[in-house]
């Protein structure tokens, strides 16, 4: 049975003076992947940074499994449950990638890296190499493996497959899809390919504003997403 | 094999600084092993946390200060007083840290050097009446024989002074090689990422911070003992870059960097010195042309020729990309 993990009730966020985001309502259940689209600078990841707690809304809620998250601390917000990946891919890169494994665990205090190995087996041969030493596919799982310790209840996900080559992003969307049955997801992405194949909901975004939202999957298509681009 | 190579290393180098004894002075080898103690808290500071600081004279006063009080004013042994030196550094770090690791690497130099401006004036002048001002406090006499290891006799304070650089290099390789050392090192990396994960900056900031200084404040009780003499000289600004140079020169973030870098510096200085009036210009001058040629310092530029060389393998990193 699914149930509202994550909600965002008039969720309002500036930098300074600049106004960002507007009145932002979105939610995501349990289990569910949902994804925001939308053109560069409407306010995807500011509303991720927003949600996360690196950046103090001016107005509006942020709500994970019945707390609330707004006002809470970036660090407490990840403790939590709801770990942000930022788009950049920065690893540590001067750790192994078993160090930088080792920092999630701790953090989490879960130890248990089968699930992680499970996700991406290529991270089991490179545990000794330095973060910083791989290509851009095998930080993102990294990224994203070090994220999942702990069973976080929901993770934020920015551009997850910016920049990746094909192979790297079509083993993503399965990995994605097997994640969602323990850790819901809400992604900015823009390829929308990936978004309509793996998406329950989508959110149009557009000058810091939701213009649609795509509820089922029969609505989410790459025509009906590109309408609001 | 990771291990034993490094405590095999560890066991050669103290045991070589052992056998330099005999060739070289005493004054000079004791000097070398409080320095790089003086130096290991700069390096974790630098190498592990990001954060440059031109206050360590500070810490090293407060660290020598209330050894020499305790020796001074209430007891005689030499141990305690030590003991207690390093708590005065532990506590003024814990009164301090807060404040200071809010800050940036910049702005964290200035204020630590700031700091070192403070506790100089404030044991020259201020606090004339408990400090002696530049007279400085003497107590060499005061210092009681002690069994076993008698630290008034200088080659056993060597031998102490040695276990116990050991002993502390041994923890700082235990803290980089724990999860806390790889916490140190990403919040230098990037500070907002370890957030993502559920970690506090602050938090992993101030234990670093606390625990360098009070390594810099055990280095001060050191001297203290050693020389049985304390003068603000020892807070002074002017030698504010000293620790900073000697990590630089060893080489940033490696263990043996403090060790090296002690040896390379108080070996300049004292060769020198004896040679030329004005040493510091021409160690200026080295010191330029070191960060030109090897700008990993020497134990960073000599390691991976040595392990090379020593081990014929190559490490997995060197490998590259599958």
């Amino acid at each position: 049975m699914s149930r509202e993990i994550l909600s965002v009730k008039g969720l309002n966020a500036a930098y300074g003076e600049a106004k960002v985001l507007f009145d932002i309502d979105m939610s995501v259940n349990t289990g569910q992947i949902v994804a925001c689209v939308g053109r560069n600078g409407a306010g995807k990841t500011t509303l991720l940074k927003s949600i996360a707690g690196f950046l103090k809304p001016t107005s509006g809620s942020v709500t994970a499994d019945n707390t609330l998250l707004s006002g809470m601390k970036s660090y407490d917000v990840a403790k939590f449950g709801v770990k942000y990946i930022p788009q950049d891919k920065k690893v540590f890169f001067d750790l192994t990638v078993r160090e930088n494994l080792e920092l999630g665990s701790y953090a989490t205090k879960d130890y248990n890296w089968d699930q992680v190995i499970a996700y991406f087996p290529k991270l089991r041969l490179l545990m000794e190499r330095k973060a910083g030493h791989l290509s851009g596919g095998e930080r993102q799982m990294l990224m994203i493996g070090r994220a999942i310790l702990g069973r976080p209840k929901v993770l934020l996900i920015d551009e997850p497959t910016e920049g990746l080559a094909p192979g790297i992003v079509a083993q993503l969307k399965s990995t994605f899809r097997e994640i969602s049955l323990k850790t819901s997801l809400l992604i900015v992405e823009q390829n929308l390919p990936l978004v309509c194949a793996i998406a329950d909901k989508v959110y149009a975004v557009k000058d810091g504003r939701i213009v649609a939202e795509l509820g089922d999957k029969e609505s989410i298509s790459v025509a009906a997403c590109e309408r609001y681009l | 094999m990771n291990a034993l190579r490094w405590w095999w290393g560890i066991l050669l180098t103290f045991a070589l600084l052992g056998i330099a004894r005999v060739f070289l002075p005493l004054p000079f080898m004791n000097e070398v092993v409080i320095f790089s103690i003086y130096a290991m808290g700069c390096n974790f500071l630098i190498g592990r946390v990001g954060y440059i600081s031109f206050g360590q004279p500070a810490y090293l006063a407060f660290g020598a200060y209330a050894c020499a009080f305790y020796l001074f004013y209430f007891g005689t042994n030499p141990y305690v007083g030590i003991l207690v030196g390093v708590l005065g550094g532990l506590i003024v770090s814990l009164l301090i840290g807060p404040l200071f690791v809010r800050l940036r690497s910049d702005y964290f130099a200035m204020v630590n050097l700031a700091l070192a401006v403070i506790v100089f004036y404030l044991t020259q002048k201020v606090l004339v009446g408990i400090t002696h001002g530049d007279n400085g406090l003497w107590f060499l006499t005061r210092i009681s024989s002690t069994p076993l290891l008698d630290l008034t006799i200088p080659s056993h304070f060597f031998i102490f002074s040695l276990l116990l650089a050991a002993l502390v290099w041994a923890f700082y390789k235990y803290l980089d090689d724990s999860i806390y050392g790889a916490c140190c090192l990403a919040t230098k990396i990037n500070e907002n990422k370890l957030q993502f994960l559920g970690y506090h900056n602050f938090s992993i900031r101030l234990l670093a911070f606390v625990i360098a200084n009070s390594t810099t404040a055990l280095a001060g009780a050191m001297y203290a003992v050693y020389l049985g003499f304390v003068s603000p000289e020892m807070a002074s600004p002017s030698r504010a870059a000293d620790p900073v140079i000697v990590t630089i020169l060893g080489g940033v973030g490696t263990l043996f960097g403090p060790i090296v870098g002690a040896i390379a510096y108080t070996g300049m200085k004292d060769v020198i010195s004896k040679l030329i009036g004005n040493w510091e210009l021409f160690i200026g001058f080295l010191l330029v042309f070191i960060m030109l040629v090897a700008d990993k310092g020497i134990w960073g530029s000599l390691a991976p020729v040595l392990e090379k060389w020593l081990f014929r393998r190559k490490s997995p990193d060197s490998r590259g990309h599958d």
